[in-house]
């Protein structure tokens, strides 16, 4: 009985800190203002809010206790597309807080290149995505 | 009506001017008087720009005042914005190297594909993958490429969302998170220069 109570503190502590620090990445990063300054919807930021702690809180369900849905796998390209965005979105606000691309581009004086250096960053998590999961890990 | 005359100045924050350009105060500053020679103010001569001047020129208030002292000793000057300012001297465009453009390009393009690869490797990615199909389908599969390919435009689509960027085209007028971050860097390079530069001071 000690024992199952103790193991219950630990996971329940466990769970304080990963919540935590998924809010705190989220948190400095700026990915929820961001993405409400390209909507406008600055409304709505309780909502955000909302949908990060309960998109993290039944994953974790789902992921634990969850039998197999038998649902079509055509159907897992949504999440799939979504998962994406959100991994771009934060890939894209890492590079923005190192802050290279500015520094880069003022140095060598290629200022009306940034734009086609983005792309070549996005393009280039695109394809080296792709290489990854159907040439790299065949 | 014979009263004293004054000078209102507020310098302007930072302008460009081509090489050679004589500097007047009303390049530099915006200005309200009661002076009946308002033009011949404005026209005052601070500065000509010269080659020791290099990329740019530092104008302090003091010399504002000095210049419209000699010329207009009876004007009481009031400064009312900033103390100095920069003159950028527009020099001419030097040639852009494509090659160099290209190279960095390339640089960005496998770097960036080369991280997000470290990271699917680094956080289990191609796991959680497998985990979420067999969550969803009840089978196992060992690529599930169903996600996956959605998942890699998605990244894309992604960065170019953050930066606000679809192929030059806006998605609304507020500025990027990199432009801001240019801006930033500028505006920390321009207060480095007034801080340490001396006012008109030649560039070595």
């Amino acid at each position: 009985m000690i024992t199952q109570l103790f193991l219950a503190l630990v996971g329940l502590s466990g769970g304080f800190i990963v919540g935590g620090g998924i809010v705190a990445l989220i948190t400095v990063l700026d990915l929820i203002p961001r993405f409400v300054q390209i909507t406008k919807t600055d409304k709505y930021l309780l909502h955000y809010q909302w949908a990060v702690i309960l998109g993290a809180f039944f994953s974790t369900v789902f992921d634990f206790f969850s039998p197999g849905l038998n649902l079509s796998p055509v159907l897992l390209g949504i999440p799939g597309a979504f998962m994406g965005i959100f991994v771009g979105f934060l890939a894209a606000a890492l590079t923005e807080v190192l802050n290279v691309i500015p520094i880069l581009a003022k140095r060598i004086q290629l200022y009306e290149y940034l734009q086609h250096f983005i792309m070549a960053l996005a393009f280039g998590k695109i394809v080296g995505s792709l290489f990854h999961w159907l040439i790299f890990l065949k | 009506m014979a009263g004293p005359t004054h000078a209102y100045v507020k310098l302007k924050g930072k302008i460009q001017l081509p090489p050679g350009e004589t500097v007047r105060i009303r390049h530099v500053a915006e200005m309200v008087t009661n002076s009946p020679s308002e033009a011949a103010i404005r026209d005052t001569v601070l500065h000509t720009l010269c080659k020791e001047d290099g990329k740019r020129y530092v104008v302090d208030i003091i010399q504002v005042i000095d210049a419209l002292q000699r010329t207009q000793p009876e004007l009481l000057v009031h400064n009312i914005g900033p103390e100095n300012m920069i003159i950028e001297v527009l020099v001419p465009q030097r040639n852009i190297n494509i090659v160099l453009v290209v190279f960095v390009w390339i640089v960005l393009f496998i770097g960036s594909g080369l991280a997000i690869m470290n990271f699917h490797t680094d956080v289990s990615m191609l796991e959680v993958h497998q985990r979420i199909y067999e969550l969803v389908t009840g089978q196992k599969n060992m690529h599930p490429f169903i996600i996956q390919i959605p998942y890699s435009f998605g990244v894309g689509a992604g960065m170019i969302l953050f930066f606000n960027h679809l192929f030059r085209k806006r998605f609304n007028d507020e500025p990027s998170p990199l432009e801001l971050e240019m801006f930033l860097y500028q505006q920390n390079v321009d207060e480095y220069v007034l801080m340490n530069e001396a006012p008109g001071a030649k560039k070595k």
